[in-house]
C-alpha cells in the first residue's frame, strides 16, 4: 500500500453496517472511503496517520468492508493535476518537464564531506518547451454532487456518527427549500442516500451551508466525474 | 448560541434510554432521516415546544402496536386503549421534558407535552427541515422527529 490506491465500501459494508462493532476513529476512517479519495487523503480527513491507517485499512479489506476502486486515465490525469490530454487533442504531447543545467553554488559547510554534484560538460542546446496552462486557470470540469459523499464527509468531522448526523441536520437547515424542491429532492437518508445534485444553484448553496456550519469547504471527492 | 450537537442528541438519548428501560434493551435505531417537505405522525404523538437556547419542537409518534407492546412490557393484559396510549405517550414525553429541563435548567424552555392521535389538532410550522430517528422493537414502529429553526443554526 502506497497511500494512492482509492477504496470504497462495499456491499458486504453495507449489509453489516448495523452489527459491525469499531471505535469512534475507525468508524471515521471507514466512513471517508468514497472510492473519489486516495487512501492518504482519506486518512488525511480522518484524523488518522498514515501509519495507524494501513493496519485499520488492511482490516478493512480483510473483512470486505472495503475495495479497490479502479480508476480511468482521465481521473488519474485530474488527480495528478495534469490537463486532461484526451481534451486537448493527440497533437499535443504529454507533458515533459526540461531542465536547463546550471551551475551548482557551493554549499556552506556541509556536515560530511559530498563528491561535487557533477557539473555537464557541454550545455544541452534548449529545447522548444510544451507550454502547458496552469491547473488553476481552468476549473476541471466537476459532475454531480453525490449526496452520500457529502453526508458521510460532514459526519466524518466529528467522528461519532450520531453527532456527526446532527451536523448535516444543521448544515440542510441552511439550505433553501426552493433550491431543494427545484431538484426534488424531499429528504435526505443520513445512509448511503443516492441522490445526485446537478444543479449548480443546489451544489453552491449546500458547499455554502457546509462551510458556514462545519466551517470546512467540502472536498472535491464529493463530486462525481463529469 | 444554538445548542451543541451532543445537547441536541441528549432529546434522542433520554428517549431511547427510557424506552430501552421499558423494553429492556431491545429498541433499535434505523438509519434516521432529514424530510423538507413532511412531518411523519403515527396513530399517537407527544409533542413539546422548545424556546430559548433551542427554538423548535421535538415530538415522539408511535403506532398503535408499538404502544400495545410497551403497554404489555408493563405488565398490563389486555388490549391498549385509546386512554391507554393517551397515558403511556405522555409519560414518555413527560420523562423526556424532565430529564431535559434537569440537564438545561433554564435556559432551555419547554412546553407541557401535548398529546395527540393521527395528526395535530393546531397546525404545527413546518421548519426548513425536520430530523427524524425511527425506532424500532418487535417490527414496530416509532418516530423520534426534531424540527429546529433556521436560526438556530446561525
Amino acid at each position: 500500500m502506497t497511500g494512492t490506491e482509492i477504496y470504497k465500501r462495499t456491499a458486504v459494508y453495507d449489509r453489516e453496517a448495523g452489527t459491525i462493532r469499531l471505535h469512534a476513529p475507525q468508524w471515521k476512517l471507514l466512513l471517508a472511503f468514497d472510492g473519489q479519495r486516495s487512501l492518504a487523503e482519506v486518512a488525511l480527513s480522518a484524523d488518522v496517520s498514515f501509519a495507524e491507517a494501513l493496519p485499520l485499512t488492511e482490516r478493512f479489506l480483510t473483512q470486505e468492508w472495503i475495495e479497490e476502486q479502479p480508476i480511468t486515465l482521465d481521473q488519474y490525469l485530474k488527480r495528478t493535476g495534469a490537463p486532461n490530454v484526451s481534451a486537448l487533442g493527440s497533437v499535443v504531447p504529454p507533458a515533459v518537464v526540461l531542465h536547463e543545467p546550471r551551475a551548482e553554488t557551493p554549499a556552506p559547510a556541509p556536515a560530511s564531506p559530498l563528491p561535487p554534484p557533477l557539473a555537464p560538460k557541454v550545455a544541452a542546446p534548449p529545447l522548444p518547451i510544451p507550454v502547458i496552462a496552469p491547473v488553476t486557470s481552468r476549473p476541471l470540469p466537476r459532475g454531480p454532487m453525490r449526496l452520500s459523499a457529502v453526508v458521510d464527509y460532514i459526519t466524518s468531522l466529528v467522528g461519532n456518527t450520531s453527532l456527526g448526523q446532527l451536523l448535516v441536520y444543521r448544515v440542510f437547515l441552511r439550505v433553501p427549500s426552493d433550491l431543494l424542491q427545484a431538484e426534488d429532492i424531499a429528504s435526505v437518508h443520513l445512509v448511503n442516500d443516492t441522490s445526485l445534485i446537478r444543479g449548480e444553484a443546489l451544489q453552491k448553496a449546500i458547499a455554502n451551508a457546509v462551510n458556514e456550519v462545519a466551517k470546512r469547504p467540502l472536498p472535491d471527492g464529493v463530486y462525481a466525474s463529469a | 448560541m444554538p445548542l451543541h450537537e451532543r445537547d441536541i442528541h441528549y432529546f434522542i438519548e433520554v428517549t431511547v434510554a427510557y424506552l430501552n428501560k421499558i423494553t429492556g434493551n431491545e429498541i433499535v435505531l434505523r438509519d434516521p432521516t432529514i424530510e423538507f417537505q413532511s412531518l411523519v405522525f403515527s396513530a399517537y404523538t407527544g409533542l413539546i415546544h422548545l424556546k430559548g437556547d433551542a427554538e423548535g419542537f421535538a415530538y415522539l409518534t408511535a403506532s398503535q402496536q408499538f404502544l400495545q407492546h410497551l403497554h404489555a412490557a408493563r405488565h398490563h393484559h389486555g388490549r391498549v386503549s385509546e386512554e391507554h396510549s393517551r397515558d403511556l405517550m405522555s409519560d414518555l414525553t413527560g420523562t423526556i421534558v424532565h430529564n431535559v429541563q434537569k440537564r438545561f435548567g433554564p435556559s432551555l424552555k419547554l412546553s407541557e407535552p401535548r398529546v395527540f392521535s393521527t395528526v395535530p389538532d393546531d397546525p404545527i410550522e413546518m421548519p426548513p427541515a425536520v430530523f427524524v430517528q425511527p425506532l424500532m422493537w418487535r417490527k414496530e414502529h416509532a418516530y423520534f422527529v426534531l424540527g429546529l429553526a433556521s436560526s438556530e443554526t446561525i
